[in-house]
């Protein structure tokens, strides 16, 4: 299929960006790329031309980050060659990338978080007064970049200081300041707010037009089909197609990616009743994230029987806290958390597990689970105390118990007996799921359940997560994804600098409101 | 060709037991080139040892007494590290478990119940010298490793304090000697040789830490705060808690060592109780990645060390200190090996298959 798919490009005259039509800017073929126990890319050819926006679309796990780090000289492929610039290239390092006109911003940031973002970008540059630093000729420069792209960033403010969205402006304003030609951005998305969202696209778009070429790695359909001109969809570590994006859609670019038909969209059935027993109510709690800074102001939040509520919000304005707060792995200043009747604000957290508190933690693999410890051992990491006998570890019973769930849940592993490390993302979801919902609790917390996840990956979740509900249970859900918030909750809340700004039922709630309130702004009547 | 190095998912199995095996050999290469340098013939040198270690009765014994207290250190440290906790203080703990054993043997009555006594205070006194490192650790984030490390140089001060002080005895001449205890405050000793009923008690404690460390609840817990303290919270298991507990059974553990050794081989307290076997129990507890039984095992080639390295003084002149020179390499060795576990090596040239050719 790939190969017709290909072909069919090369023969049409009507490619995506019609100024540089059919100019290459960068050939790679075959590129091989072989870890241990699997290919991350086998075989693949990538072309994108002279000033296009390309997309490169794949499941987790599909080998984007580990292709374009070949690119970008981090990785020796195991075969194959690289055409950039109309040379053949051989990159051993990324200084070597960076000098032909390569920039990648990574998924995780490599910024100095002490350091002043103008000093972050001039890290390691040399200014024309060389040993000297011209700050005044950097700055000029800078400015200039930010204002033809649109990139706005306080120069003067250290990183630490700074949202995750101007982290990543920081990152673009520092590969560009090095003229790149090409600029790969890997799941650059992920971290923002739909808003910040926009923004960067139009950036995209303006670079685009200056003739600079973009790859945008991304596993978000919607994204790719917004702002690329072409998407070349990796499955399995294989060029699965590349396509022009304006003659395709999301359906067959899912069909593409995860290699059969996905339901698209997922959504919650509204509850017969607004009523219902509140599950959970939390009363004018107050708390200190890990700084001392308050991170709750006096937040007020019932969850019903039978109903998701969905906390929309952008990180980092108090949904860890909260979370932490329902566990009970973060103590409470003031105010009061009542569970199924009960007042729990002094219990423990295994106590609260008991009761039937179950969490899908923001931070599946820093909380949620212990790496080196295998996947049975994980099964029970929060029950072990249920599968003893006499103090003594009940190994038999454990086994099945695995056994049984690996099966129900359907984590993919060669065996219960390996470290769960060796997991990937989406399996280490299904793992804590199995866990969390194995106990049959009455409340989950699921927070930034499909974070990271691919298509196949967050329509399990999410379906797990509505029959979940749908049993009577309830679940708090905490996401970023508006979009997810909206597909799923039967209430909505926004969260903002630790307060809680709006409550909406869902069909009063619109994407418009809810984003400004996530912003911080108020809406007017 | 070119070397590739490459961060590794999953260790192979057979890693762990490549990387002490080769630190050991490597080890014991390395000695062999300082031998070779001071003028003795390592392969000489080596078959000594062995020799004096397993041919005859004397030496043989003489090796089990010697990783007796070896086994009990190395799960002093042992279990703390399963935790993620460094304690480099058993010898420290030995020191305090061996002060109050010997306080009680000399000053304690009835003889009945002289023994047992000794036995309980050794404990408690290596539990307290352990209890201050851990509670400083669970309270204020104290960093173990050094808290624990000064600690040793105050008990083992604090014990030839008493020994040149208050507690000397009264016919030992100039020596940092006190009395000897009386027959009753003595282990049992078998076979005409100094192997005393401490070593049997010692396997059956390696045997007994075992099967708390890997079939109880308690050891579970302990694994899930070596492997990550914050799943750990998540789960609802007090970090605290498993902190000053790790601490204080492997506190309790050096302090028996303590009290085994005044009480079954020197029979009176003395300056040098121990010639630093609180430090040995570090490379076994490596070499044995803190599991108890193979903690027997790395110990038996450590008293081998100590019984071929006094066999060595005599016969060639060379110190005793070379054991510790073999400790200290067996430690960079195995720390140096962590990097195998991480990461894999493979040679080859660009392009080739994986496995890629050697050479
Ligand atoms: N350093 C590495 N060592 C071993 N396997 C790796 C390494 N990096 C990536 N992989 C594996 O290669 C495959 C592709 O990964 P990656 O390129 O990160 O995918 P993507 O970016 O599309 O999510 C995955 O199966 C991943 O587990
Ligand atoms: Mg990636």
């Amino acid at each position: 299929m790939g190969v017709e798919l290909t072909s069919n490009l090369d023969s049409g005259n009507k490619t995506g960006n019609n100024k540089t039509e059919s100019k290459k800017i960068l050939e790679m073929r075959g590129i091989t790329k072989i870890f241990p126990g699997v290919i991350a890319n086998d075989g693949v050819d990538l072309e994108v031309n002279v000033g296009e926006i390309h997309g490169l679309l794949g499941e987790n796990g599909a080998g984007k980050t580990t292709l374009m780090s070949i690119l970008y000289g981090l990785y020796r492929p195991d075969g194959g060659e690289i055409i950039f610039d109309r040379e053949k290239v051989e990159f051993h390092s990324p200084g070597d990338a960076i000098r032909a006109g390569i920039g990648m911003v990574h998924q995780h940031f490599m910024l100095v978080s002490k350091m002043t973002a103008l000093n972050n970008i001039l890290l390691g540059y040399r200014t024309p007064k060389d040993p000297l630093m011209d700050y005044e000729w950097a700055r000029k420069r800078i400015e200039k970049l930010s204002k033809t792209y649109g990139i706005e960033v306080d120069f003067d403010e250290q990183i630490i200081n700074m949202s995750v969205g101007e982290q990543q402006r920081v990152e673009i304003l520092k590969a560009l300041f090095r003229d790149v030609k090409l600029l790969i951005l890997d799941e650059p998305t992920s971290v923002l707010t739909p808003i910040e969202t926009e923004r960067l696209f139009k950036a995209l778009r303006r670079m685009s037009e200056e003739g600079l070429t973009v790859i945008f790695i991304t596993h978000k359909l919607r994204e790719a089909l917004e702002v690329t001109d072409r998407i070349t969809v990796l499955r399995r570590g294989k060029n699965v197609g590349t396509l022009i994006t304006k003659d395709t859609n999301e359906r067959d670019l899912a069909r593409l990616m995860v290699g059969r038909e996905v339901e698209m969209i997922i959504e919650k059935k509204r509850k017969e009743s607004k009523e219902g027993k509140a599950v959970l109510r939390i009363e004018a709690v107050h708390a200190r994230n890990d700084r001392g800074l308050p991170a709750l102001k006096g937040i007020n939040l019932i969850v019903k029987q039978g109903e998701i509520l969905g906390l929309a919000g952008v990180s980092g304005n108090g949904q860890k806290e909260l979370e932490e707060v329902i566990v009970g792995t973060r103590k409470i200043e003031k105010g009061r958390l009542i569970f199924n009747g009960e007042d729990i604000t002094d219990y423990g957290v295994a106590r609260r597990v008991a009761l039937g508190i179950s969490c899908i933690p923001e931070d599946r693999i820093e909380t949620g689970m212990a790496p080196s410890l295998t996947v049975e051992e994980n099964l029970i990491l929060r029950d072990y105390v249920k599968f003893t006998k006499n103090g003594f570890m009940d190994f038999e019973v454990i086994e099945k118990h695995a056994e049984k769930l690996i099966d129900e849940f359907g984590i993919r592993t060669p065996s219960p007996k390996v470290a769960a490390r060796t997991l990937s993302g989406g399996n280490i979801q299904r793992l804590i799921i199995a866990r969390e919902l194995s106990r049959n609790p009455l409340l989950l917390v699921a927070s930034q359940p499909t974070r990271g996840l691919d298509v196949a990956g967050i329509e399990y979740v999410r379906k797990r997560l509505i029959s979940f509900a749908e049993e009577g249970k309830a679940v708090l859900l905490i996401s970023e994804d508006l979009e997810e918030i909206m597909q799923l909750s039967d209430r909505i809340v926004v969260i903002y600098e630790g307060e809680i700004r709006g409550v909406f039922e869902r069909e009063e709630a619109d994407l418009e409101k809810i984003g400004i309130l996530m912003s911080g702004g108020a809406l007017e009547n | 060709m070119q070397i590739r190095i490459e961060k590794r998912l999953e260790t192979p199995k057979i890693v762990y037991i490549i990387i002490p095996v080769a630190s050991i050999l490597a080890s014991l290469l390395f000695v062999g080139v300082l031998l070779l340098a001071i003028g003795v013939n390592p392969l000489e040198a080596y078959g000594v040892m062995l020799s004096r270690a397993f041919g005859t009765k004397f030496g043989f014994t003489e090796l089990f007494v010697k990783t007796a207290p070896i086994i009990l250190t190395g799960l002093a440290v042992s279990i703390p590290l399963r935790a993620g906790l460094w304690n480099i203080g058993a010898e420290g703990q030995l020191y305090m478990g061996a002060f109050a054993a010997s306080f009680v043997a000399l000053y304690f009555s009835p003889p009945v119940i002289v023994l047992p006594l000794m036995v309980l205070f050794g404990l408690l006194a290596g539990m307290a010298w352990a209890s201050i490192p851990g509670f400083l650790k669970a309270k204020f984030d104290l960093n173990e490793i050094i808290s624990t490390l000064l600690l040793n140089y105050v008990a083992i001060y604090w014990v030839e304090y008493l020994v040149y002080g208050p507690m000397r005895g009264k016919e030992v001449y100039n020596f940092p000697y006190s009395d000897l205890f009386n027959d009753y405050a003595i282990l049992p000793r078998f076979f005409g040789t100094r192997f005393h009923v401490g070593v049997i008690i010692s396997f059956l404690i390696a045997i007994a830490i075992y099967i708390l460390i890997t079939k109880t609840s308690y050891g579970f817990a302990v694994k899930i705060v070596g492997s990550n303290p914050k799943a750990a919270e998540f789960a609802g298991i007090s970090r605290k808690k498993i902190i000053i507990s790790t601490m204080l059974i492997g506190g309790a553990i050096a302090g028996f060592a303590g009290m085994m050794e005044v009480s079954g081989l020197h029979l009176r307290l003395r300056a040098a109780v121990s010639p630093g076997y609180g430090y040995t129990g570090i490379p076994v507890a490596l070499l044995a990645r803190g599991n108890p039984l193979f903690v027997m095992v790395a110990a038996f080639l450590f008293g081998l060390l100590y019984v071929g390295g006094s066999a060595m003084q005599t016969t060639f002149g060379i110190p005793v200190a070379i054991v510790d020179v073999f400790q200290a390499l067996v430690v960079l060795f195995i720390i140096g090996g962590d990097f195998f576990t991480r990461y894999s090596i493979s040679f080859g040239d660009k392009g080739e298959k994986y496995e890629g050719e050697k050479g």
